[in-house]
């Protein structure tokens, strides 16, 4: 470890690896530093992902690929399930591996990687570069750096320190638990969402194969002040009428931001990315390869920036409107389906996907699902509307 | 720019409102909770959960974000 570099990254995870490779690619000096003691543990994920948006990060690998999966399938209280027409082909990932597997093509790529090393607190001077102070293995040390990337994750506390707007509304917070149960006879071929207010009060649970029998069973739940169960109760309740009795191999909880990104990601010498920025997309929690389209721009931005002098927040902006160029109108979609289908009453949700379950979805048109909307409960479709418009008819 | 602590300023003792507790047994060391802790009083290292009694505002906002329900506010005896 050196002591300056003009890019440092905080977080190994998928977002601050590849902030880390892009800056090194472009022949920056990086170090990318991960306060735990293992890159990829503790998993604190669903682990599902696009192929083909996390081929055009990495190359695919068998040994961090638990599943292929074809589609989708939504589950309502009642048990009628509606299997989706197949869109991108997803994976379910050994995040342990696959996350390992990034920090290490930035270390090829030149950036320095550590562990066990945590920013206690950052200053930028009026020379106009941060002052990191770091533990590393337990040892205080200092570090110079003419860029901050945060990607130190939910609980991370680099944008706050940067001056950013970060604590969100709890009823943009998803609190999550999961277990990987072991003896589940599931179709190793398709991930299954459960909807219903009783299963999962504003949220879902899921069901997501990871082969030979094994499945990460999970549940997100929008937090309620005045709730009184936590989400690994509900959990519980859900994997006893589903999986009673299955060995539980791994527990994993988190609190997953789905507000939308922070209203602003940059400041002075400093740009957020990935669940520190927010970037988790706001109606599934979906967050790896959205940190890592996060990580790719705001390096870009960096190599830029570097390039020309200028770290100031205001020709950091690029790396907003990089974001919002790619994601604003989508997320902006998401976010309303959310706060639309929350509001949409059990019955009603239970009768519509039960309707779903009836027809022949693999030649599932708009149309049948907007008659379908229509149908059971039209004010849903005005908040749909827009995203069937934009999203199914471009080639997205 | 100052790192590390928010501009809330320590106001009168909050203690007659109780204090948030963790229960270690329950607590997977997430960070759930630091995220929504609006003065930053939540401090999370590896296994170890801080709170500062000092300025936590009792808002009790972290105790629902708990996946676990590891967090509760518990009156002084």
């Amino acid at each position: 470890m050196k002591t300056a570099y003009d890019v440092v990254v905080i977080g190994a995870g998928p977002a601050g690896s590849i902030a880390a490779r892009t800056a090194a690619q472009a022949g920056l000096s990086a170090l990318l530093m991960e306060k735990r003691q293992e890159i990829g543990s503790p998993v604190r994920c669903a682990e599902a992902v696009g192929r083909d948006t996390a081929a055009s990060f990495i190359a695919l690998d068998a040994r961090w690929i638990a599943a292929e999966i074809d589609t989708f399938s939504v589950t309502n209280s009642r048990g009628d399930c509606v299997i989706l027409p197949p869109g991108e082909r997803t994976l379910v990932l050994e995040r342990k591996l696959f996350d390992r597997e990034l920090a290490h093509t930035a270390a090829k790529a030149g950036a320095d990687v550590v562990v066990k090393t945590r920013a206690v607190s950052m200053l930028r001077n009026a020379d106009g570069k941060w002052h990191l102070a770091l533990s590393h293995h337990g040892d205080d040390t200092k570090v110079e750096a003419r860029i901050v990337i945060g990607a130190d994750g939910t609980e991370g506390q680099s944008a706050r320190w940067a001056g950013l707007k970060t604590v969100p509304e709890l009823k943009n917070y998803y609190s999550a638990a999961q277990y990987l149960l072991a003896g589940v006879d599931v179709n190793p071929r398709i991930c299954q969402y459960h909807l219903g207010w009783s299963i999962a009060p504003a949220g879902y649970c899921w069901v997501f194969p990871k082969g030979d029998g094994q499945a990460n069973v999970g549940i997100a739940i929008a937090v309620d002040p005045k709730g009184t169960r936590s989400a690994l109760d509900y959990l519980d309740d859900f994997v006893e009428r589903c999986f009673p009795g299955r060995a539980v191999l791994a527990q994993v909880v988190g609190g997953i931001p789905i507000s939308n990104v922070l209203p602003r990601m940059v400041s002075d010498g400093y740009m957020a990315v990935g669940d520190a920025a927010h970037q988790s997309d706001p109606l599934t929690a979906g967050g790896i390869t959205n940190g890592m389209h996060g990580g790719l721009f705001a390096a870009q931005t960096a190599v830029n920036a570097i390039r020309a002098g200028d770290t100031s927040a205001r020709f950091l902006s690029a790396y907003e409107k990089a974001w919002d160029a790619e994601f604003g109108g989508l997320y902006r979609r998401l976010l309303r389906i959310r706060e639309v289908l929350f509001a949409v009453p059990e019955h009603k949700l239970d009768d519509m996907i039960a309707h779903a379950a009836q027809l022949d979805t693999t030649h599932l048109s708009v149309l049948d699902i907007v008659k379908l909307v229509v149908k059971v409960h039209p004010q849903l479709l005005l908040a749909m509307l827009p995203y069937f418009v934009s999203d199914t008819l471009s080639s997205h | 720019m100052q790192s590390g602590t928010t501009d809330t300023k320590p106001k009168t003792p909050l203690t007659a409102l109780g204090q948030v507790v963790v229960n270690y047994d329950r607590c997977s060391y997430c960070g759930a909770c630091v995220a929504v802790c609006p003065p930053d009083s939540i401090t999370l290292h590896d296994a170890t959960l801080i709170i500062d009694q000092n300025t936590c505002t009792r808002c009790r906002r972290c105790l629902p974000a708990c996946p676990t329900g590891a967090l509760t506010l518990e009156l002084k005896p």
